[in-house]
């Protein structure tokens, strides 16, 4: 500690150099991001309809608003549904592959490749891709199906209310699987055999293996992967928009998708923008356990 | 104990920074209001537009006919095939940056109205007079783009929507004509269905793509007069006529005469369908011929086109003015100026192989477009009511989508749609 401390401390400038070090850093997010964060938290309490050169200070009016806006309430709704599921699913999936992959495995570097594929694939193509899967006359998912004999169960998986969120969560999962896996799988090699092998001593079966000693070793990983996927579940915006552009209807709307439409397609900037900075205050509240897991392990 | 303050410090700040790059994000940065101060003269003039591959290359040439007359460098940007649902975004998103272009092409109607209402776009009554486009140019287009007495726009394309449909395929089904009455339509695509063939290729992605299903059947039930009215919010939406028009809508659906699962497809993809012989026909605009036949190599002879039958007088179809703006802070007005008029002059409209020009002595080659110039000749003078994307600002357009998108879903019956209509109209016609 004394080294460390001696190492450390500076000579000139006292406790002020280290914030001169991170200046430019510091100009740069203040540049880039603060101040546009700051005004546009000023724009959510204006009327501006993001074209004009005027606008009018209406107080909180957008924000009292939101909750009586049916589109907010069923966009939450999704919202909510979304992040439960692609944050479980994935989740569980992810680690079920770790689990297989780091076992004796034939052929692991190409199912890794195969399985984090999708994760790097443009999110359009993957729209695109899926949407002519959900083709229903021409699609291969009601293809297939009606050629096994289940008719019954071909839908019009994005032209309905019912299905379409869900048929729309599935490119997700398949494209968010192959992070949580990465994560793990590298968590997973750094469990020390040593615990494996005084468990098999003890006499616990790999089921009490797997409970007892990996996923209490996978914590930190558990962490990441969790705090990350939240944060990105609630931002969604790229899958919907593109595979059925909030609709049909609104049934399909996210608070991402609801936000864009009403500050570039309505012309109300300032009531998008308040749905914009609520969307940031629950990252912001979901990321705090992150950011203090984060910042604990580095003091 | 000072290193670890500053350390956590330091992540924490970074860390709630990266969170606050969420909020900046997701607004653009959009600290401008206006767009910057007005652009210093130059010769340099930038065009934006949305042309698409077919006709990208006719304009560049047409324009660096213009640079070379005028001594003026054009730069042309272009983002294809996004539609009216992105378009307008990308191009509110250059005039804030103040950037933005000195001419652009737009719709006309609700979706080029937030320009000139924002003073974005210049007000070209000078220029109207200066190069007489009043006697050149559709008396009705130049309506299209005129907002609240303020002449924002020059048309130059006022498209009509009709039936394109494949010749092969109604033979099939045993039709020899294309249909007089709205009767006849109904009994064609019963024989469509009947030979295995999906009549109407529309899709609900969007809502305006199906939505030209529903106004044409708006038409046929309420009528001309009524018909303005209602898109106007002068008449009430509930009522019979509208809910025999919702009722239809349904019914079209129901018989198999929509795609299955319509609500969900994209309009690019089930379009060029009856291009592929996989419906019988769509409901589009001559842009069509260019766009889907002769792009996938086929012959114009395989199809053919046809108004809607109303069962109305005087006999109208869908339609919409395209054209272009001029940026109220360019410092080259006078030149962009000079850009539209040579755009619009006949022999540039020509070159640009315009399918339905507004410019009168520039209709469409039968020997390049011979639909377009079929579809001009029979239809071209008769006249349209505005489509219904163009008649209501963008918010009302996706909630009336909704209210079509709940109907056939059969959440709503025809009657509560058309009430749910009437609030969502009247509340924009008191805003």
């Amino acid at each position: 500690m004394a080294t460390t401390a001696t190492l450390v401390k500076p000579k000139r400038g006292g406790r002020w150099s280290p914030w001169l070090f991170a200046i430019p850093a510091l100009a740069v997010y203040v540049g880039f991001l603060v101040y546009p964060a700051l005004s546009s938290l000023w724009f959510s309490l204006t009327n501006w309809d993001g074209l004009s050169a005027t606008y009018k200070f209406v107080g909180l009016d957008n924000y009292f608003k939101l909750p009586q806006d049916p589109v907010v309430v069923e966009a939450v709704r999704n919202n909510l549904i979304w992040t439960v599921v692609t944050i479980a699913v994935p989740t569980v999936i992810g680690l079920l592959l770790a689990i297989a992959l780091n076992g004796k495995v034939h052929g692991k570097p190409i199912l890794r490749l195969i399985f984090y594929t999708p994760a790097v694939l443009p999110l359009v193509s993957i729209a695109s891709i899926w949407g002519w899967l959900y083709n229903p006359q021409y699609g291969a998912i009601n293809s297939f199906l009606r050629m096994i004999g289940l008719d019954g169960l071909a839908q019009a998986w994005l032209g309905q209310d019912s299905t379409a969120l869900w048929a729309v969560m599935v490119p997700a999962i398949w494209l968010r699987t192959g992070f949580p896996m990465l994560l793990y799988l590298a968590a997973l090699q750094g469990i020390p055999n040593e615990l494996y092998e005084a468990a098999t001593v003890d006499g616990a079966t790999k089921w009490q293996q797997f409970w007892h000693v990996t996923m209490p070793s996978l914590r930190p990983a558990h962490y990441i992967v969790l705090a990350l996927s939240l944060i990105d579940s609630f931002k969604v915006f790229d899958m919907i928009y593109a595979m059925t552009y909030g609709g049909p209807g609104t049934s399909t709307q996210v608070m991402g998708t609801w936000m864009y439409f009403n500050v570039f397609q309505y012309y109300q900037a300032g009531y998008g923008t308040a749905i914009a900075v609520v969307i940031t205050l629950v990252a912001i509240a979901v990321g705090i356990p992150y950011v203090r897991s984060q910042t604990r392990e580095a003091s | 104990m000072s290193t670890s303050y500053t350390r956590r410090g330091f992540l924490g700040l970074t860390s709630a920074a990266a969170l606050g790059a969420g909020l900046s994000a997701c607004t653009g940065g959009g600290a401008s209001s206006g767009g910057g101060a007005t652009q210093a003269a130059s010769n340099n003039l930038r065009l934006f537009t949305y042309e698409g591959d077919e006709t990208i290359g006719l304009l560049k040439a047409q324009v660096k006919k213009f640079d070379e007359q005028n001594g003026t460098t054009t730069t042309v940007d272009s983002l294809p095939g996004s539609g009216a649902a992105v378009y307008p975004d990308k191009l509110r998103t250059e005039l804030l940056g103040g950037k933005g272009p000195d001419v652009w092409r737009i719709w006309g109607g609700q979706i080029g109205a937030p320009f000139a209402k924002a003073k974005q776009a210049l007000d070209l009554s000078p220029y109207y007079s200066k190069y007489g486009w009043d006697a050149k140019i559709n008396t009705q287009a130049i309506g299209g783009m005129t907002f609240e007495g303020m002449k924002a726009g020059v048309p130059f394309v006022s498209l009509g929507i009709g039936a394109w449909y494949n010749k092969s395929l109604f033979a099939k089904a045993g039709v020899s004509a294309p249909p007089k009455t709205y009767a006849e339509l109904e009994a064609i695509n019963d024989k469509l269905v009947a030979v295995g063939v999906t009549p109407a290729g529309l899709g609900g992605k969007y809502g305006w793509d199906i939505m030209r299903l529903f106004e044409y059947l708006l038409e046929h039930t309420a009528g001309p007069e009524l018909h303005d009215k209602l898109l106007t919010g002068a008449e009430s939406w509930d009522r019979p006529e509208v809910v025999e028009a919702f009722s239809l809508f349904k019914k079209w659906q129901d018989k198999k005469w929509l795609p299955q699962g319509a609500l969900g497809l994209d309009p690019a993809d089930i379009e060029p369908a009856y291009v592929q012989g996989k419906t019988a026909y769509t409901i589009t605009g001559p842009w069509t011929e260019a766009a889907a036949i002769l792009s996938a190599k086929k012959s114009s002879s395989a199809f053919g086109n046809f108004e809607l039958p109303t069962d109305k007088t005087p006999a109208r179809h869908s339609g919409f003015v395209e054209g272009y703006m001029i940026n109220a802070k360019s410092g080259n007005a006078d030149k962009a100026a000079a850009l539209i008029d040579f755009i619009v002059q006949p022999a540039t409209q020509k070159a640009l192989q315009v399918t339905a020009s507004t410019v009168k002595g520039a209709e469409p080659d039968p020997k390049t477009l011979p639909l377009a110039a079929e579809w001009a000749q029979k239809y071209g003078s008769n006249p349209f009511y505005t489509i219904q994307d163009q008649a209501f600002p963008k918010k009302q357009a996706d909630q009336y989508f909704s209210v079509q998108s709940d109907l056939l879903q059969g959440k709503v019956a025809p009657d509560a749609a058309a009430k749910k209509m009437q609030e969502i109209v009247s509340a924009w016609a008191k805003s």
